[in-house]
């Protein structure tokens, strides 16, 4: 059968439970640690437990660790769920929709024995440890490195931008492992206990109030059994997981909290006594925010669908990316327009529309087009790997 | 034609540039004046008036320096650059311009040289919350005559600086309808009067934008700025030199964001390449140089046209909608070039993107003022 946008009975059964449990239990304030990467704190933490408690985690995941075996599609549904109820990610977001997915694919019987169960359980998170000072967009031209020494590998180095880091109990982490070959081919990822001796770690703090952190390694050992998968196939694992990654964590529902309140907005207000509603320019700028996320959602569902059906993806993730990474900019804008003045004030002022939601979401939003891969590159990546044109 | 400054504006623009260098020292600094109730401290305020800065435009028996307001637009641009806060703008073109455009010769003689002096802060209440579309002349604010005196009733909202103001320019309605131009007068009143009441908002920018309540507040009929019921014309030209003044600091601003991204584009190295090589951030580059090169000219044609008293309404029009755009497209190119870092609170570049924020929708964003320009086209 060709064309077919439903989706199953039993999928559209899940997506009940996951929306009738988060109408229930998902609390702004949990939504919003996630949201606003402020960190998962206690309740964001009991969340993720909660959330498998009530056994609607794992759904997608092999049956030997705990979970269903079911395709990927239920994660997707879970991810969207969320979405729509501001709850960006779930709880433990890097271990279960990026870490996870290479431990099962590249860890050992052993690792993926320790760890997997307690993603699927929402017990354990990752910090993401690939960004450096020297190593932004290139990120091959990482400095730190891992020693090997005895049982152990011995690291040294500094990363930045390690976002979740505060809080997570591991670090997901590449280092040189060969510094004499290319770069491509000297890489390793590790996992490290994130409160390893010789690790410090410092806040950056970001212009929307977020927190993000800087991380230096000063002799930190590590036991072999935690190098994942070969070593110096570090580079090639990260190149892997980039797509499936990118399915996972740019996701149009959560765009929807946000249309909804425009929309509610216009309706509800009114300039010399007609609702704004009414006004084609606003109509305008709501419905071009509408026409975009129906479409990113398409194409978010088409590279999902791809992943699922393992079918080899070359740029489609890339463009679900590119394009919902400067569509939130684009929303922002049309939506402060309607605003007008008003679009300016700060949760907790006087007078501040939507709660000043529209406000905060200006501010993140400058990150969009550059954390995980800028606009840039992700065109470079579209025209070269999806188009086949010529690299510089 | 001429597209150069005069000797006495390079000047201006050259001790504006060292001055402020200092004054404003480091995006720390910036920062604490954001989260500062009065958004500046007094030495800046005492270096800027001793520079004759708030006099700038009065005549020289006011206590100013008799220059234009071309000179004040230099003046600005430099301020834009080094994005300084305080309440300058308000003080001189919402106030001292009102004052001297309108006022009498005792309200000049009595204000101008205070504000020369900086040590009279002036603002102009305007804008209401029903006003949900950005329209300055819906007023519902009321002066009701009771004697010798008026009272004023009303909330003002997104007042700049009320907070520090020693005179509160009011803008009430005295006969008419709320959306009508006509009926409106201005008031000038002590900030300490009792009745009003003033509330900082929180900003994106964390500029001091405020509402102020007129809650029975008695002002004498001597405090009228300008003719009863007569306003709307004064408020028109004010919006005006404060449009374009905002387009002079959007240019500084825009301006100063170009350079750092430039810099940083010819010193970042990524894939062993200065990340100015690739095609895809000089794109983003030229772009910014090409939004300046626009920005700059209809500012200073705009400015210029007011300095001749020409016809200004669409030019300036034009000017607020280009500008608004471009300031907001240069800082996003900018965030786009400095990638992570120039996501970080510290650094300088929220300090711009934040405040070409808050200039958009100053006097009105580019929506309105488009309309404006329909408007004078025939539409
Ligand atoms: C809020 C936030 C959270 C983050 N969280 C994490 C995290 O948890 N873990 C982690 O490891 N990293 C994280 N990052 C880092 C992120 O992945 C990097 O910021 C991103 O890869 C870009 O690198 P850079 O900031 O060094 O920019 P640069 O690579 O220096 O890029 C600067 C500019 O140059 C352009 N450019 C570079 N190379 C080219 C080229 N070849 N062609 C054309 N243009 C080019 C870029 O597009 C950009 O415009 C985070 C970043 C942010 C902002």
């Amino acid at each position: 059968m060709a064309w077919d946008f439903g989706i199953l009975k039993e999928e559209e059964a899940y997506r009940q439970k996951v929306a009738d449990f988060l109408d229930k239990e998902l609390t702004e304030e949990i939504a919003r640690q996630s949201w606003e990467d402020l960190g998962l704190d206690v309740e964001g933490r009991a969340f993720a437990k909660k959330l498998y408690a009530a056994g609607l985690m794992g759904w997608s995941w092999p049956v030997e660790y705990g979970g269903k075996g079911l395709p990927p599609i239920y994660d997707f549904i879970l991810i969207d769920e969320l979405g729509k109820r501001w709850g960006a990610h779930v709880p433990n977001d890097v271990a279960y929709t990026m870490v996870g997915h290479t431990i099962l694919r590249r860890g050992s019987a052993e690792m993926k024995k320790e760890f997997i169960p307690q993603i699927i359980q929402g017990e354990i998170e990752f910090g993401l440890g690939y960004t450096e000072p020297e190593a932004g967009s290139d990120l091959a031209n990482m400095k730190m490195t891992a020693v090997e020494d005895g049982d152990y590998f011995v690291i040294n180095g500094q990363k930045t931008f390690n976002t979740e880091s505060h809080y997570s109990e591991y670090h997901w982490l590449a280092a040189k492992t060969d510094t004499k070959v290319s770069a491509y081919k000297g890489i390793s990822l590790f996992i490290v206990d994130q409160r390893a001796p010789g690790i410090t770690i410092r806040p950056m703090i970001t212009m929307s109030g977020e927190r993000t952190n800087e991380i230096f390694y000063d002799e930190v050992k590590v036991p072999k059994n935690r190098l994942v998968g070969e070593k110096n196939k570090g580079f090639y694992y990260m190149m892997e997981a980039l797509g499936s990654e990118r399915n996972y964590v740019f996701v149009p529902s959560r765009y929807l909290p946000y249309l909804n309140m425009i929309v509610d907005y216009a309706k509800n207000t009114t300039f010399k006594g007609i609702p704004l509603a009414e006004n084609p320019m606003v109509r305008d700028k709501i419905a071009q925010i509408a026409v975009e996320i129906d479409m990113s959602t398409l194409l978010a569902d088409h590279a999902r669908w791809m992943e699922w059906n393992h079918l080899p993806m070359t740029c489609e993730p890339e463009i679900t990316k590119v394009f919902v990474s400067e569509m939130e900019q684009r929303m922002v804008d049309s939506a402060m327009q309607i605003l007008d003045q008003f679009c300016q004030l700060k949760e907790g002022s006087k007078w501040a529309p939507l709660n000043g939601r529209m406000e905060w979401e200006f501010l993140h939003s400058f990150m969009t087009t550059i954390g995980a891969g800028t606009s840039e590159v992700g065109r470079t990546v579209i025209a070269q790997r999806g188009l086949g044109l010529p690299r510089g | 034609m001429d597209f150069t400054y005069t000797e006495e504006q390079k000047m201006i623009k050259d001790a504006a540039r060292g001055f402020l260098e200092k004054a404003c020292p480091n995006v720390e600094w910036y920062l604490d004046m954001d989260k500062d109730e009065k958004g500046f401290t007094p030495e800046l305020w005492k270096g800027m008036a001793e520079l004759g800065w708030m006099g700038i435009m009065f005549p020289e028996k006011y206590g100013g320096i008799g220059g234009s307001f071309l000179d004040l637009v230099v003046l600005l641009e430099e301020m834009g650059y080094a994005a300084v806060p305080g309440p300058f703008f308000s003080t001189v073109l919402l106030g001292g311009l009102a004052v001297l455009e309108a006022g009498t010769d005792a309200q000049k003689n009595d204000l101008l040289p205070k504000i020369a002096e900086g040590k009279c802060l002036l603002t102009l209440a305007l804008t209401e919350a029903a006003s949900t579309v950005y329209d300055p002349f819906f007023i519902e604010t009321t002066a009701k005559a009771a004697g010798d005196n008026y009272i004023i009733n009303g909330v003002k909202l997104f007042v700049p600086d009320a907070n520090v103001s020693d005179v509160i320019i009011a803008a009430v309605r005295t006969s008419g309808t709320t959306g009508d131009k006509d009926g409106i007068s201005l008031f000038l009143v002590d900030s300490k009067t009792p009745g009003v009441k003033t509330t900082l908002l929180k900003t994106t920018a964390g500029d001091k934008l405020c509402e102020v309540i007129f809650d029975a507040v008695t002002v004498s009929k001597d405090k009228i700025l300008g003719s009863l019921n007569g306003a709307g014309a004064v408020i028109t030209r004010v919006l005006q030199y404060a449009a374009v003044g905002k387009c002079a600091e959007m240019l500084g601003g825009s301006q100063k964001v170009m350079e750092i991204t430039v810099a940083y584009a010819k010193e970042r190295v990524q894939f062993g390449k200065a990340i100015g090589v690739y095609q895809a951030v000089q794109h983003h580059c030229a772009n910014q140089k090409m939004a300046i090169e626009g920005s700059t000219y209809i500012t200073y044609k705009a400015a210029w046209m007011l300095c001749n008293g020409l016809p200004a309404t669409r030019i300036v029009a034009s000017a607020k909608a280009w500008g608004s755009e471009a300031y907001k497209k240069v800082a996003a190119i900018g965030h786009q070039i400095f990638g992570g870092t120039g996501y970080i609170v510290e650094h300088p570049m929220p300090i711009y993107s934040r405040r070409a924020k808050a200039a958009e929708y100053a006097y009105g964003n580019a929506n309105y003022h488009r309309q404006l320009v329909a408007t004078e086209l025939g539409l």
